[in-house]
């Protein structure tokens, strides 16, 4: 205890840098999603350096590669910590990385940003220093539920892999369409095994109107053409996690054709969003670089808002910079600006607008229905 | 009723393609005296070269099994050659867990060739014959076929060869056999040589019917273990029995046991195989 106040009295004021930090992967899972998750957070504090910094002071940032695996993330969370002392990680891609160094953030009182999906995370005690730049899980499930609901099929039948999403998942679905009167069945397998006409065969056994796949695209290639051998003539959804262009490529285009996808958004089209893509120089814009615009956006922001680099600031200053009679804000050197000015301002993203429930998780968020056509994602 | 006729038809697919990795296993054990935990890699490693010669080359899939064969059993042979001969002298636990680290670092060097991705082969994706209620795959009763041809031909070469007499000769007792001029080493080669391509075969039947990806030798090596097990360990007829019964009881326990648990059916029979059968069904050890 008496580490993590000295600690924290280490990165009180702005009287030196301002460092901040991101654990991102670099390698792993997540690697092919990390390395321009990075180079936008540095392009970001390089802009803001030339303009001067916050308050005056130069932004300091610092990353490592949690290798998408939880023992690399927690020396890398500590290594930033300890030894680069900043007050807020960004990135955390994985839940499973983030579940392990969200503690050691909140005892250290140094604000997580993350992308990691699982309800788990807000529900830990976390004192206030979570934030999720994502779409929580439950959430997805009862975007996935209207989706159904609107299909007008009386029933639905999911299959979930195994793993600490499914249950959120199940619920926020479940809790959408059946009191709506469409019946909802749903089974958990483990998504390990090679073999599931099991599963398939009690899937299909009910009926249903429309099909839910809510595994990783690995299990569900091999679930998908168990469907279609079976001959099913449903609706097929599936989450955004489960239909990728990896399963649209393992399963077929015969097999994938009509398959729809609901899936979290990025706020395409609003201004953030188009700041972004002069910032990158690219017109589709992956939601992890969406994300990451908004995570750095969002901590710097806090910090001038502040006017101060402690975790507990940005903690306390994190909603203020979303006050919805301020000034809309998309870019982090105009926020500055009129943050310095005075004036209040709210922060709308790339990703979603940016605002936090008590526990963390964004309020609402943005989605989009994709449907596979010739073996591609086409607006549904 | 349907439903349990559907799970029996099911499980015995299953169980055959099971019973070809689980042969392998026992073949080694029988000539060496070693568990080979890699076979879990060289399934892997078999799925890729099917993979390689399907899809890269353009080879109908019976030549893909064949070349995922010969693949995985030279893999299988030069492993053992370098990771796993050296430590015989120290003992079959030794072994066992070199084997497991051989298992990560030929995993490995798979990833980094093909890398993450998962695949698929180029067959045809057909629909289910139907009989009776009764859902029948073509590709599933095309690779049981496959899986029965492999089992036959590999007891016909144990059976009525030469060398197939002088390999049980070695496993029945190697100091006898090496005093009637038989090379132990040789037959131990050969042994691993079989055992390890039939491993390979295992991994491009599962890939035809499924996927390919790095731990697809991974996510069956439990049931393969658990079928080499309960049959008796070393004991081929063992491993086609053991692999029926864990492909029939994964599938019927799905009647009682929700789906999420089906993967401890393996457990659960080595658990029983050594408390009812603690040399297994068939095992003669």
């Amino acid at each position: 205890m008496t580490l993590a106040a000295s600690s924290g009295r280490a990165r009180a004021a702005m009287a030196g840098s301002i460092r901040i930090g991101a654990l991102l992967p670099l390698t792993g899972a997540g690697g092919p999603f990390g390395p321009s998750m990075a180079a936008l957070h540095k392009q970001i504090v390089d802009q803001v350096n030339a303009a001067g910094g916050i308050e005056g002071q130069r932004v300091e940032y610092s990353f490592e590669d949690d290798q998408t695996n939880p023992d690399a993330a927690v020396l890398g969370v500590r290594k930033l910590i300890d030894v680069n002392k900043v007050c807020a990680v960004m990135g955390l891609w994985s839940s499973g990385v983030a579940a392990p160094t969200l503690p050691i953030c909140a005892e250290n009182k140094v604000v997580m940003v993350a992308i990691a999906a699982s309800d788990s995370l807000a529900l830990q005690k976390h004192d206030g220093y979570f934030f999720r730049s994502n779409v929580d899980v439950g959430q997805q499930g009862e975007a996935i539920g209207n989706w159904a609901l609107k299909q007008g099929g009386k029933s639905l039948f999911g299959l979930l892999a195994q793993n600490p999403f499914s249950e959120p998942m199940r619920l926020g679905l479940v809790n959408t369409i059946q009191p709506k009167g469409m019946k909802a069945e749903t089974i958990v397998y483990d998504g390990r095994r090679t073999d599931f006409r099991a599963e398939v065969g009690q899937a299909l056994q009910a009926k249903p109107d429309i099909l839910f796949l809510g595994g990783y695209p690995q299990d569900s290639i091999i679930i998908m053409k168990e469907v279609f051998r079976a001959g099913y003539g449903g609706k097929i959804v599936g989450t955004g996690t489960c239909v990728t262009q990896q399963f649209l490529d393992g399963v077929g285009k015969q097999v994938s054709e009509g398959i729809y996808t609901v899936r979290p958004s990025s706020a395409v089209g609003s201004p953030a969003y188009k700041n972004l893509q002069k910032l990158t120089g690219k017109t589709d814009l992956d939601t992890n670089v969406c994300q990451s615009y908004d995570q750095i956006n969002l901590v710097l922001l806090a910090i001038a808002q502040a006017k101060q680099a402690t975790g507990t600031a940005v903690r306390d200053n994190m909603r203020k910079i979303g006050d919805p009679n301020g000034e809309k804000v998309d870019n982090v050197l105009d926020g500055l600006k009129l943050i310095a000015a005075g004036k209040s301002i709210n922060y709308e993203g790339a990703a979603s607008p940016c605002k936090f429930t008590p526990t963390g998780n964004l309020v609402s968020a943005i989605f989009e229905t994709l449907r596979v056509a010739d073996g591609k994602l086409t607006p549904g | 009723m349907l439903q349990v006729f559907q799970l029996l038809v099911n499980g015995v697919m299953a169980g055959a393609i099971l019973a070809v990795p689980a042969i392998g296993f026992n073949i080694v054990f029988a000539v060496l005296q070693i568990s080979n935990f890699s076979i879990a890699a060289l399934i892997a490693v078999g799925a890729y070269a099917g993979y390689t010669a399907n899809v890269l080359l353009g080879l109908p899939p019976l030549l893909a099994i064949l070349a995922a064969f010969l693949i995985s059993g030279a893999a299988g042979v030069a492993s053992d050659r370098l990771a796993l001969r050296p430590l015989r002298g120290y003992g079959a636990i030794a072994v066992a867990i070199a084997s497991l680290a051989l298992n990560m670092v030929l995993e490995n060097i798979v990833r980094f060739i093909f890398g993450n991705d998962v695949r698929s082969l180029d067959v045809p994706m057909m629909r289910d014959w139907i009989f009776e209620g009764i859902h029948v795959g073509p590709q599933a009763v095309f690779n049981f076929l496959v899986a029965i041809a492999a089992m036959v031909a590999l007891f016909s070469l144990l059976s009525f060869t030469t060398v197939g007499r002088a390999m049980r000769a070695v496993a029945d007792n190697p100091t006898l056999a090496n005093i009637k001029g038989i090379d132990p080493e040789k037959m131990a080669r050969l042994a691993v040589f079989l055992g390890m391509g039939m491993a390979g075969i295992a991994g491009v039947l599962l890939a035809l019917d499924t996927a390919v990806d790095p731990t697809i030798g991974m996510r069956v090596v439990l049931s393969v273990f658990a079928a080499a097990v309960l049959g008796g360990l070393g004991s081929i007829p063992g491993a086609v029995v053991g692999g029926l019964l864990i492909g029939l009881a994964e599938q019927l326990s799905t009647l009682v046991v929700p789906v999420a648990y089906s993967s401890a059916i393996g457990f659960a029979a080595i658990i029983l195989a050594l408390l009812l059968f603690p040399r297994g069904i068939l095992g003669d050890r």
